[in-house]
């Protein structure tokens, strides 16, 4: 048994080192325009990653990632309810909200370059416009699942409408509302490119982008490394979060699971 | 958990005066809980689905009464109108003279589904603080009543848990601890043992007779057990189906205190249960 | 009014104040040219409709996101039963895909215009990147969630492996497999138009970006618009489709009450 586990840690941590030694040395003597060797991708990450344009580029980019995924989980979260608890609100928007959700979330990124420029402001409008969707979208689902026996609860015990929605409805719905700040993160990081490669001089995308239309490859293939690994690390974190806000939830699952 | 240590805990203070005796009926002039004609049927017109037609009972203050009733009879509906839940369509539900028209303030509920009336993201002790938030109570006097109602359900060592790390019945004694926590006058339980073990079954049982004797708090219990409704009640309001109707009013003249074996095995015991039993099985 | 009809009466109300809005403040010029009115737009959009370049632009948009996705199904579906029967390629595979699976196709772009240019090709590769991964992954769980009783049985009637694969494994994947295609579905369009607007790839997506370097605003707006419904059209019809296929799983079966 332990046998058999020792094989499964080592077949699992043993490939991608495997796959990076590969990729090292049939990449050593490359010549390939279009795939030079790693080792000169990774030089170039560290030249170029680390520190020379961390601060005017990462930064920058990483900034407008979290203000643009932190205002549209905010309003997301605060539409949602009105969403779900005022049936007038939600019959007026609901066709409204559908249709955008349709929109691919980068087309979007166009129409607030001709609206607001290039500048900071658009890169952060289109993130959190995006992102803004899903949040929404699985905060009125997860709200108007909230079972009614819980509600009938909250209301015996005279709870006020401010708890009921803070103590109860909020909580309830929180698997949800995760769910959806997950696809809002993953579309806040797409758009975050997108609004960079989109005719702009800053952040990470804007810099790969560049150095593919001027045929610096290594530099190019260092951007996509950084991006891979932000949106690797991103998801973690939230994960990891995740994990945290939700272990009541994951519990009892695996409670119901087991019984 | 022994009849000593159950004396430590302490009634409530407002109802101390009446506590002298606490398992004879007191008998007032006004009931407490007052039922009424009330009637209650989903739907307008044509259409209209009723569910309980002219209910009259009463319930004295201090007085356990169950209802029984076959299942389906609109049990559930009848409890949601009296928790002010839902608005009668005709007739009223009263307490002490005043009509119920929104959850009052000195009913609690005990609902039948544990797992579906306790927050899962609370732990037992949060669980029951929740309700009181409102009161403003100050923090040594949530803690008293914390600890005193996780005491008197033997649960005093599972509140820093979730609900659902425990068993169906002490999840269910968590649900009786949150009523015995909100200190209400009345409780109402739906169904409260229906999804439990027998040895559960009886130990909740006693637990709802210790509630009575400790707390002098009005009980309505709904039940579809005839055997568990002649154990804990002084009266058994028996139902007739489709739509519900009160088929008769049982007195219950078991001496008190109660005891699941010798209770049990009364001639009067079994006398009683073969009254309910015959009047819920003859065809309407 | 009667019940039923709010609802509807309602949405017909928050279309026409949104429009009301836009019309409102365009006519204000709160952004000067670069918010055209929801008339001219509309009215852009209608002779649009008669041009046979946005037509065949439409029809490779879907030509390529339902090519790339039939890809990527077949694919998926192959490397996804094949990891799921087997522990160790499970293991081998599990790093590189937990890596890449929150990687989205936007990234690679700059490689994938690089060594093939804009072309259908570029569009084909970014979005069978985008959606074969979500794919391999649910058939993966799928796989994995067989009911071993189930392998048993079929073993013990003396089916091969490959018949157990195929009639029992396969079956009992398939409600993954059709979640993991309604969400991939929206999701192809999506890139495709990603990979037209950044990558110039054939499509809608390049005609938003010649329309944006154009300063073309009506038109704009009116491409948007277009993608909207077609976004709404793929969800729509995915939806229906699994439904269809797994009428019945018993996640789709009609819940008595």
């Amino acid at each position: 048994m332990m046998n058999v586990k020792m094989r499964n840690w080592l077949i699992g941590a043993g490939t991608p080192v495997l796959l990076l030694t590969a990729w090292w040395l049939s990449s050593e003597n490359s010549t390939d325009p279009f795939f030079p060797p790693l080792r000169t991708i990774l030089v170039r990450f560290q030249e170029l990653w680390l520190f020379e344009h961390f601060q005017s580029d990462v930064l920058v980019s990483l900034g407008n990632l979290f203000l643009g995924f932190a205002i549209a989980a905010a309003a997301g979260v605060g539409i949602g309810c009105a969403t779900a608890l005022v049936p007038t609100v939600r019959w007026m928007v609901d066709p409204l909200i559908h249709f955008l959700r349709g929109i691919p979330p980068v087309a979007l990124v166009p129409i607030f370059i001709s609206l607001i420029g290039f500048g900071t402001e658009m890169r952060v409008a289109s993130i959190a416009l995006a992102a803004l969707f899903p949040t929404m979208i699985a905060t009125v689902d997860g709200i108007r699942s909230v079972s009614n026996d819980l509600m009938d609860v909250a209301r015996v015990y005279r709870l006020s409408r401010r708890e009921r929605l803070l103590n109860v409805l909020l909580p309830a719905a929180t698997p949800q509302i995760f769910s959806g700040l997950q696809v809002s993160l993953q579309v806040a990081f797409i758009v975050m490119i997108a609004s960079e490669m989109l005719g702009s001089s800053q952040g990470i995308g804007a810099m790969t982008l560049l150095a593919q239309q001027s045929f610096m490859t290594a530099d190019m293939w260092a951007g996509i490394l950084l991006l891979g690994v932000i949106g690797f690390l991103v998801n973690v974190l939230f994960g990891l979060l995740k994990h945290r806000v939700l272990s009541w939830y994951i519990g009892s699952r695996r409670m119901a699971r087991a019984a | 958990m022994s009849i000593r240590q159950l004396a430590t805990l302490s009634p409530r203070p407002r109802k101390s005066s009446m506590a002298q005796q606490p398992e004879t009926r007191i008998s007032t002039t006004t009931p407490r809980l007052d039922v009424a004609h009330l009637a209650k049927s989903y739907g307008s017109g044509e259409k209209a689905h009723k569910v309980i037609e002219d209910l009259t009972f009463t319930v004295d203050a201090g007085e356990i009464v169950c209802i029984v009733g076959p299942s389906g009879v609109g049990k559930t509906t009848l409890l949601k109108c009296l928790a002010g839940l839902h608005p009668a369509s005709s007739g009223r539900a009263s307490i002490d003279g005043r009509a119920i028209s929104g959850p009052p303030a000195e009913m609690a509920l005990v609902f039948q589904d544990y797992n579906r009336s306790l927050m899962p993201w609370l732990t037992v002790r949060k669980n029951l603080i929740l309700p009181l938030r409102h009161l403003r109570l100050p923090a040594s006097e949530l803690k008293e009543r914390c600890d005193s109602a996780l005491a008197a359900v033997g649960l005093s060592h599972a509140g820093n848990q979730y609900p659902w790390q425990l068993s169906g019945g002490m999840q269910q004694r968590v649900a009786i601890a949150r009523a015995l926590a909100y200190r209400p006058e009345i409780l109402i339980m739906d169904e409260p043992f229906a999804s439990v073990d027998a040895q559960t079954r009886f130990d909740l049982e006693d637990l709802c007779l210790k509630i009575r004797r400790d707390f002098n708090m009005t009980i309505l219990v709904v039940t579809h057990d005839i055997d568990e409704a002649v154990y804990l009640a002084d009266r058994v309001v028996v139902l007739g189906s489709r739509p519900a109707r009160v088929l008769k009013v049982v007195d219950v003249d078991l001496p008190v205190p109660r005891e699941q074996i010798t209770t049990r095995s009364l001639p009067e015991f079994a006398r009683q249960r073969t009254e309910v039993l015959s009047l819920i099985k003859r065809p309407a | 009014m009667k019940p039923s009809i709010r609802p509807l009466a309602f949405s017909v109300l928050g279309i026409v104040t949104a429009l009301v809005i836009w019309q409102v403040l365009a006519e204000a010029r709160v952004a000067g040219n670069a918010l055209p009115s929801a008339t001219t737009v509309f009215a852009n959009l209608a002779s649009t409709l008669g041009l046979g370049s946005f037509w065949s632009s439409l029809a490779s948009t879907i030509g390529i996101a339902l090519l790339a996705l039939a890809l990527s199904a077949v694919a998926g579906i192959v490397i996804g039963l094949l990891v799921g029967s087997f522990e160790s390629v499970r293991y081998a595979t599990l790093a590189v895909l937990e890596f890449l699976k929150p990687v989205p196709p936007i990234v690679i772009l700059p490689l994938a215009v690089l060594v093939l240019g804009p072309t259908v090709e570029m569009s084909l590769f970014l979005v069978v990147f985008g959606c074969l991964l979500p794919i391999v992954m649910q058939t993966v769980d799928g796989v994995q969630s067989t009911d071993p009783v189930a392998r048993d049985t079929a073993r013990s009637y003396g089916m091969g492996e490959g018949e157990i694969l195929a009639r029992v494994v396969l079956p009992s994947a398939m409600p993954y497999i059709g979640t993991a295609l309604r969400v991939a579905a929206p999701a192809a369009l999506v890139v495709t138009v990603v990979a037209g607007l950044l990558g110039g790839g054939p499509g809608l997506g390049q005609s938003i970006y010649q329309a944006q370097a154009a300063g073309d605003y009506a038109g704009l707006y009116g491409l948007v618009i277009v993608l909207g419904l077609l976004g709404l059209l793929f969800q729509g019809a995915t939806r229906v489709a699994e439904r269809r296929v797994l009428h019945w799983h018993e996640s789709y079966r009609e819940v008595v009450p």
